[in-house]
């Protein structure tokens, strides 16, 4: 008895620890090696890489100057100045945040309309809507990439339809203009979902109050709402920014190399191995996005406190009969909803489309047949359906297997209060820091390539490296999802079993837990679907080897052209997996997940 | 059953003082209050005593056993809070049976007739099979209060657990709760901030202010002779006058300087001593009455002290009335069995025995 009570109340601190050590392995050692490769030659310190890249105009455009002739700076300035500011460049970083800055600015004007409806109009399938805000952060982005070429490519249901009207094609594969359009897709759910949040909470006897005082419409909304929608407003733009910056498979399928940002390079600088300069470049990035994130979390927490238990402002009909056709602001909404469904519904519908027609708009199963004929081809380095269900499966088996434990441990010390939770809070965001891709080259350079550590070899498969990467990726997906559950919690619960008798792990196991059952269950659902559509680190780790997933068989059919000028092959892949991601995401909606980052 | 004793027990959260050298010792089978404005760290000593906060300093011993440093679960007692916290994915059958997982029920019976017995000792037989959340508030305590007796615990603590209920209901589960320790003769520590309730059901009363002790006591002596203006101020309605020592042969007190026209007004109050010392009396409105008109001097008569003072609020409640009036400048309250409410200039009465010195001033 007394051994036993000893155990109980070991297990939850070595829960936590070796959660810890588990990270340490496969997330922070991984990518400290890669971090301190980029600032070491042959076993000395030097700043060299880094300066290298620094003042190198590919990378750092016009502000290489600044690390190598930083004195020559205001003479350089002054002089573009007289010469009357001729263009100048800001190289592949400066691009990047260029990049990030348009898509973070389309995120913005295309999710905004959509929280004002979301929190002030009431019509029927609104929580649907609502709850459908979550769906891009299930999607495989490589999916929704090939989705993307599928509507607007050259030969995509958007020229499919021009040609049908007689008009000429239209030419967006390739451009910032479509990689934008994607990371829109991606990131204006996340405005809309922020912002509507905040404006729901804003006490409408605020605003009343406002207004009996004599405030007028506009003024009550400039007194009281938008300092309450600001900082949502923020928060989403600062992690759109992140996200967007880091974005890999989007601009790896819609912009190749012409429109390579960091991330795109890094990664063909590891398939041109040369490692070092990754390194050195992964360096760089992250310091940035942990720069990023960490001015984020300052934000972040300073608003906290706004949490209303008062009135929410009652909501507006959006179908008010025949008179709808006469209100301005609701045929601007219908105008929104039509732009809504192209953006958002047309890349997925198109995907669909596309895997079963023919470029000339007839019907064929070809393409299902080509991967057909794929799983029964025996030549070597083909990259066939089969496995890549199966190793996709698989790892997301392995991943629930490992993200689960670690995402509730970490979610019960996150929920404790204390040092411990800031340790939890501080080891929750790293991962969201720091790009696939690094965590990725990480691996390799660590495990995959072998290792040495405490005086033994080490040495990790790719597919155990894969699983370690997804679950990286994946557990804060589970505390994110436990851990305002067991928070919401009354810890009367937890207390009353402890008076019973019941040991801490006890408590935790016979009764929060199972009150918590359902934030367990979509937590582990996100986790799935992390690693189902999980494509950064994956295709680094795969490469070479049969390991492949989905989302990477995905990426080798986009580049296979043996069906013609077509994605055929790559749409039927797109929406085996689309099959597969949406089941993620019933059970995720069913079980009521979150992720309020 | 066993008897708790705390010694100089202070808690602090985050640097801030919660509890102060809090010592109480509560004697077997009694039932012993807690009773404070909310804040005051009641609930924090009760929390102390069953394990969920541990002292920065003293000892906690129930049954002459030190228990600081044992965990809640290690110590034999039986808690009810405020919202019950009944297991919600539990039946009422599961919940009370929930603590004999861990301890054995006392006396040789099975896990099955002690929840039997307990939920007949509530008066909630044949309800085992309900979902808790399906019960009303007052039959939600119920069970909460069987679970927590099921393992026969040697102390049992409750945490406000009548805040959560209409006024009716609370008085009535009251008397439920006092006749069952009564019954089981079970040591109870009893948190509340209503002082009535205090009052109403316990062996002694310990008021809790600012996270030390005020006063311990039996309710009559809480009420009839508070020790301390908080609690002259806190249980119940009361007068409270400041004054100076004016002799202490015969002890007097002046309630007002007086001046070159006017002598002060002075009382006699027995036992104060020290010429030019400030302090503190009480006296309780319902024993301040209203005497027929009277000449404007305050006199006293046969032991009894008059004011004259003129009405400035009647409330009516249903049984007396509450009468506020002006002296000089303060506020009294007056608590009468009237047939009609009263008006302008009146005199207040009160006896010298009614009259009660604080300690501090």
């Amino acid at each position: 008895m007394r051994t036993a009570r000893w155990v109980e109340r070991a297990a939850l601190p070595a829960g936590f620890l070796a959660t810890l050590v588990t990270l340490l392995g496969v997330f922070y050692y991984p990518v400290g090696t890669v971090l301190s490769e980029s600032v070491r030659e042959a076993g000395r310190f030097t700043l060299d890489p880094l300066l290298a890249v620094l003042t190198d105009p590919f990378y750092t455009g016009v502000a290489h100057h600044l690390f190598a002739d930083p004195l020559g700076v205001p003479a350089g300035l002054l002089e573009w100045i007289t010469a009357g500011f001729p263009p100048i460049a800001f190289g592949l970083f400066g691009f990047t945040a260029y990049q990030a800055a348009l898509s973070t600015a389309a995120s913005v004007l295309l999710g905004l309309p959509g929280a004002y409806v979301l929190a002030r109009y009431e019509f029927r399938g609104r929580r649907t809507l609502r709850s459908l805000t979550i769906v891009p952060f299930v999607l495989p982005s490589i999916m929704v990439a090939v989705g993307f070429l599928a509507m607007f490519g050259r030969t995509g249901l958007l020229n499919d339809l021009l040609s049908v009207a007689g008009l000429g094609p239209v030419e967006l594969t390739f451009t910032l203009q479509l990689i934008v359009l994607a990371h829109a897709f991606y990131n204006a759910p996340l405005v809309t979902r922020l912002v509507a949040t905040a404006w729901e909470s804003v006490d409408r006897r605020q605003v009343e109050t406002a207004r009996a005082m004599g405030a007028s419409r506009l003024g009550a909304f400039r007194d009281v709402v938008l300092p309450a929608l600001l900082p949502a407003l923020l928060t989403a733009s600062l992690l759109t920014f992140v996200f967007t910056f880091m974005s890999f498979p989007i601009v790896l399928a819609l912009g190749g190399l012409d429109l390579a940002t960091v991330e795109v390079w890094i990664y063909a600088r590891v398939q041109a191995l040369d490692l070092s300069e990754a390194a050195t470049l992964a360096t760089l990035e992250t310091v940035l996005s942990l720069a990023l994130t960490y001015l984020y979390l300052r934000y972040e927490a300073r608003q906290r406190s706004a949490s209303g238990a008062g009135q929410p402002l009652p909501r507006k009909s959006l179908a008010i009969g025949w008179d709808t056709l006469r209100s301005p602001v609701r045929l601007a909404i219908a105008g929104y909803g039509v732009v809504v469904a192209v953006v958002f519904v047309g890349p997925l519908l198109s995907l669909l489309i596309e895997s079963v027609t023919t470029p000339d708009g007839t019907f064929t199963t070809a393409y299902y047949e080509f991967l057909l004929a794929r799983q029964t081809s025996t030549a070597v380095g083909t990259t066939k359906p089969l496995p890549a269900i199966v190793n996709s499966l698989v790892y997301g088996a392995g991943t629930l297997l490992l993200a689960v434990p670690m995402g509730v441990v970490v979610a019960v010390v996150a929920t404790r209060g204390g040092r411990g939770s800031r340790l939890a809070e501080a080891l929750l965001t790293a991962p969201l820091a720091v790009s696939g891709i690094v965590v990725g080259l990480g691996l390799l350079q660590t495990f995959v390539f072998g290792t040495v550590l405490f005086g033994y070899r080490i040495t990790a498969a790719g597919p155990v490296a894969i699983v370690f990467a997804h679950a990286a990726a994946a557990y804060p997906f589970v505390t994110r999802n436990v851990a305002p559950a067991l928070g919401g919690l009354d810890s009367r619960f937890r207390d009353a079993a402890r008076s019973l008798g019941a040991s801490r792990l006890r408590a935790l196991v016979e009764i929060e837990l199972p009150l918590v059952a359902t934030a367990v269950l979509a937590g582990a659902a996100f986790a799935f679907a992390i690693s189902i559509g999980e494509f950064d680190s994956t295709v680094l780790l795969a490469e070479g080897v049969d390991s492949y997933t989905m989302p990477v068989a995905l990426e080798r059919y986009v580049g296979n052209r043996s069906l013609g000028p077509n994605l055929g092959p790559a749409t039927a892949m797109g929406t085996v997996l689309l099959f597969i991601t949406s089941l993620s995401f019933v059970a995720i909606d069913r079980l009521g997940g979150r992720w309020e980052p | 059953m066993s008897s708790v004793t705390l010694r100089d027990i202070s808690v602090a959260f985050d640097g801030v003082p919660a509890l102060a050298d809090v010592s109480l010792s509560i004697e077997e089978g009694e039932f012993f209050t807690l009773v404070g404005p909310s804040g005051c760290g009641k609930t924090t000593t009760l929390r102390t005593v069953a394990g969920f906060e541990s002292p920065d300093t003293g000892s906690v011993s129930i049954g002459g056993e030190n228990v600081v440093g044992l965990p809640p679960e290690d110590r034999n007692v039986g808690i009810v809070f405020q919202n019950y916290a009944l297991f919600p994915h539990m039946s009422v059958r599961e919940n009370v049976a929930y603590g004999l997982r861990y301890r054995d029920p006392p006396g040789e019976v099975s896990t099955e007739q002690r929840v039997a017995e307990l939920l007949d000792l509530v008066d909630m037989a044949g309800m085992g099979d309900r979902d808790p959340e399906a019960l009303s508030g007052g039959q939600q305590q119920r069970i909460a209060l069987a679970r927590a007796l099921a393992p026969g615990p040697d102390v049992l603590l409750l945490d406000e657990p009548l805040s959560a209920l209409d006024a009716r209901l609370r008085e009535r589960l009251r008397v439920v709760i006092r006749d069952l320790q009564q019954d089981l003769g079970i040591t109870t520590i009893y948190v509340t901030h209503d002082q009535a309730e205090a009052l109403a059901i316990s062996d002694r009363v310990a008021v809790i202010a600012d996270g030390r002790v005020e006063q311990v006591g039996p309710p009559e002596a809480i009420y009839r002779e508070p020790a301390t203006r908080f609690v002259a101020e806190f249980v119940g309605d009361n007068n409270l006058f400041g004054g100076v020592v004016v002799s202490a042969d015969p002890p007097r007190v002046g309630l007002d300087p007086g001046s070159d026209d006017a002598p002060g007004t002075t009382i006699p109050v027995d036992g104060v001593s020290g010429v030019g010392r400030e302090v503190t009396l009480s006296i309780r409105p319902e024993s301040v009455s209203i005497v027929g008109d009277a000449e404007r001097q305050s006199t006293d008569l046969a032991g009894s002290i008059t004011l004259q003072a003129t009405v400035s609020t009647v409330e009516f409640m249903g049984d007396a009335y509450r009468v506020h009036c002006e002296w000089r400048g303060r506020e009294l309250l007056a608590k009468i069995d009237a047939d009609e409410p009263p008006s302008g200039a009146v005199t207040l009465s009160f006896d010298r025995e009614d009259v009660t010195l604080l300690e501090e001033p």
